[in-house]
């Protein structure tokens, strides 16, 4: 499948770097959603959470 | 603005519950007939019930048929109602619900017969994976076009898991099923070697995440708020939980493979991901528990809450102990064992049965406008399956635990203190403890027949169910500095994309350098491919299933060198199609079965084959005395050779024309060597390809008279 292409990577160096840059990915990812989770407004949280209910009334609700 | 009056369908719901029942009880039969097996070994019943075969069977029907039905039962309602929309197309859901069926039913006729692909859980032949592939496509554009014509703006994040189960199993899928035929129903893997292995467990693992677990936190993102009246505890948290999941996941499939031949760094990337996956997994278990904050009191009356509050313990309890099996030195005390066993239960037992009960319980009452017929029975349910898992559970465990202990054992002499043998025999004993387990659940499962059996008797289906809401106004109204998940939750497509970039990142980065980067497989010279009779033999190896009890793969520790002989290199394997390196040691390694210590005669494997227990008393491994009449089928070398020829294995060109007759000349030599021990047999059975292929194994390298290492 990947004939044509593999003749031009016959070794691979460095390769402890690949869980490093994989980690590193990672983290930029989770802390962006974080910060874009975090400034979050909370009625649009509260809104988005009752979206299973429809329009019924809860009961016993904390809300 | 005017509001719209729809229905939403109830009945294609109805379906798959029933399909989910159904099936749920057939994949535990057979699970426990299995493990029954284990125990008294006459219950191989003709080959077409031999623990080989069965296994798959089970391990499919629990998955792609109890599970699978269980998830679709899910999305058909809660999506309609998250969407306010019925169902896309009835026509859709009923070409889905009927080709799911026959899907499942081609696998229950393809496993028994032997018709397989020898990978765990994507055991199904090539025409069933175009059906599958065909039925899964059907049901993305049901999907698809019911959140398209919603009167509902925003995506609730269960609809987002169900997009990224969509989506993540198509890949997998469709990467997995890479194989090239050879006839109408059989092909070899495209993938040969690690890098089948590789395949097969990034597959495997993201089928436990993508199909186990995904579409099941959607669900409980919907029912548990539901059942409890109450909505999830957060939903940052939710949303956390999803990108990060879905992230994660698709990188720790690695895992499955510590120790073995696979490169490092592939195993290295693994264990990281997987140790971080406790993060993810764990904020969505606090955020399901957390959603009954000041409703505890309620679970003590409620039983489908008890049923949910156990699911979501049980996904806490597995999701933890999965990072901490991905660390390598637990891996290496738990690979092969039961351990593993207990731990996939704890997590189809717990997670994915007691949450597909409280979903049902939840369920069918409302679609049938009554009541359920009896709590009381229900609740007898909950405690037999609850004591039912534990009683599985807990045997395993310890089993586990001992059988590596015993492997692992040294005399003062620094010998071996354990034959194989004795660490089976000494198994037997959990097995059965195990068995009344599985009994215990089962039961509990066929009360829930009666009990849903009577609700639905004295209910009635309400197969359209009146709704009400307005439509979504054509334009949408953009605000200035509007918040990023907002727009994605509006678009469904984009979220899609979004999600399969996400499971993308992991999934090239681990499968593609090892595909592309010849330093990943040394090759070892004196590895050369199967004759034409060991290739046939192997073939067997495969039909039998017999990869499901032995492995193929010998680990660098001093505990299987002692036991087995050298360590398995990545080079021995360029030539499988598929890998068979297995993944649980019910039996011996068998990586180097036909050389050193190990070595045994053609009649010894002939008796063995025939009568196991006839030459390792005590021995649980079924007989296959039918191989010793059935004729071996050698109107398929040809095509074989082609095929295999075509995916790089170096067979010289117009060796197809006499490949058959080399492997007379292989079998005649064979049926010699029986006939001095004093059998007879005709050299055109089944039994002689399998003992060419056995006498086969671990040749090639010790043949290498250059040291050979792993890089």
């Amino acid at each position: 499948m990947f004939k044509f292409i593999k003749q031009y990577a016959e070794t691979i160096s460095n390769v402890n770097i690949y869980p490093i840059i994989s980690l590193v990915i990672f983290l930029v990812f989770f802390i962006v959603l974080l910060v874009l989770v975090k400034k979050m407004k909370k009625e649009r949280v509260q809104e988005l959470s009752n979206l299973p209910f429809g329009n019924e009334e809860l009961t016993n609700s904390n809300l | 603005m005017q509001v719209e009056k729809f229905y939403y369908d109830n009945k294609v719901v109805k379906n798959f519950a029933y399909a989910t029942i159904l099936w749920g009880g057939v994949g535990m039969l057979v699970g426990l007939w299995a493990a029954l097996q284990l125990v008294f070994p006459q219950l191989n019943i003709t080959q077409y019930g031999s623990f080989g075969r069965l296994r798959p069977l089970h391990t499919n029907a629990v998955i792609f048929a109890f599970v699978g039905n269980g998830i679709f039962m899910g999305v058909y309602y809660s999506l309609q109602r998250l969407c306010k929309a019925r169902m896309f197309s009835d026509k859709l859901s009923n070409i889905h619900f009927w080709g799911w069926q026959l899907i499942i039913v081609a696998a229950a006729i393809t496993l028994p017969i032997g018709l397989t692909q020898g990978a765990e859980y994507a055991e199904l032949i090539w025409p069933i994976d175009v059906a599958i592939t065909i039925i899964w496509v059907i049901f993305g554009w049901n999907m698809f076009g019911t959140i398209i014509k919603r009167r509902e703006r925003h995506l609730y994040v269960a609809i987002w898991f169900y997009i990224a189960t969509f989506v993540t199993v198509a890949v997998l899928h469709i990467v997995r099923s890479g194989q090239l035929p050879y006839s109408w129903l059989q092909s070899y893997s495209w993938y040969s070697g690690v890098q089948d292995a590789l395949v097969q467990w990034w597959y495997g693992h993201n089928a436990v995440a993508f199909f186990l677990t995904t579409p099941y936190l959607g669900l409980m993102y919907y029912f548990l708020p539901k059942a409890a009246n109450r909505p999830v505890y957060s939903y940052r948290l939710s949303i956390i939980h999803f990108w990060s999941l879905i992230f994660l996941y698709i990188w720790a499939g690695p895992h499955h493979l510590l120790y073995t031949s696979l490169p490092n760094w592939a195993q290295s990337l693994g264990v990281v991901f997987s140790v971080m996956l406790i993060f993810p997994s764990w904020g969505g278990m606090i955020n399901g528990l957390l959603t009954l904050r000041g409703a505890w009191d309620r679970v003590r009356d409620d039983v489908i809450l008890k049923f949910m509050v156990v699911a979501v313990t049980a996904y806490g309890m597995a999701t933890f102990e999965g990072p901490m099996l991905s660390l390598k030195s637990v891996s290496a005390i738990a690979h092969y064992t039961d351990w593993i066993v207990a731990h996939v239960h704890v997590g189809a037992l717990g997670w994915n049965g007691m949450l597909t009960f409280g979903v049902l319980y939840w369920l069918i009452p409302r679609i049938f406008k009554t009541d359920l017929y009896s709590k009381k029975l229900a609740s007898y349910h909950f405690w037999l399956a609850t004591l039912g898992i534990l009683f599985y559970a807990i045997p395993m465990y310890w089993a586990g635990i001992q059988q590596s202990l015993m492997w692992k054992e040294f005399t003062e002499a620094g010998q071996l203190k354990y034959t194989f043998l004795e660490t089976v025999t000494y198994m037997k004993p959990f097995y059965a403890m195990r068995s009344i387990g599985g009994t215990m659940y089962l039961a509990g499962v066929f009360i829930m027949f009666y009990n849903i059996y009577k609700t639905v008797k004295q209910g009635k289906l309400v197969a359209n169910e009146e709704a009400e809401a307005a439509p979504l106004p054509k334009v949408v109204e953009k605000h200035k500095g509007e918040h990023w998940h907002r727009v994605i939750e509006r678009r469904p497509i984009q979220l899609m994309i979004l999600s399969l970039v996400v499971i993308l990142i992991g999934g090239v980065i681990e499968l593609i350098p090892t595909f592309m980067i010849k330093s990943n497989v040394p090759t070892i010279s004196s590895v050369k491919p199967y004759t034409p009779l060991e290739l046939q033999g192997r073939d067997i190896y495969v039909r039998e299933g017999c990869y499901t009890c032995h492995s193929q793969m010998i680990r660098p520790f001093r505990s299987e060198t002692e036991r087995y002989g050298e360590y398995s290199k990545a080079g021995e394997f360029v030539y499988d199609k598929p890998f068979l390196w297995g993944s649980k040691r019910t039996g011996p390694d068998l990586a180097r079965e036909g050389t050193g210590n190990l070595k045994k005669s053609d009649g010894w494997h002939f008796r063995h084959f025939r009568e196991p227990s006839s030459m390792s008393e005590g021995s649980i491994m079924p007989a296959y005395p039918f191989m010793l009449t059935q004729e071996l089928d050698t109107s398929t070398t040809k095509a074989k050779i082609n095929a295999m020829r075509s995916l790089g294995v170096p067979y010289e060109k117009g060796y197809e024309k006499f490949a058959n007759q080399e492997l007379m000349t292989q079998a005649n030599s064979i049926r010699i060597n029986l006939k001095i021990e004093g059998i007879e047999v005709p050299a055109n059975r089944e039994v002689i390809a399998l003992i060419a292929y056995m006498q086969r194994l671990g040749k090639d390298i010790s043949n290498n008279k250059t040291p050979t290492t792993n890089k």
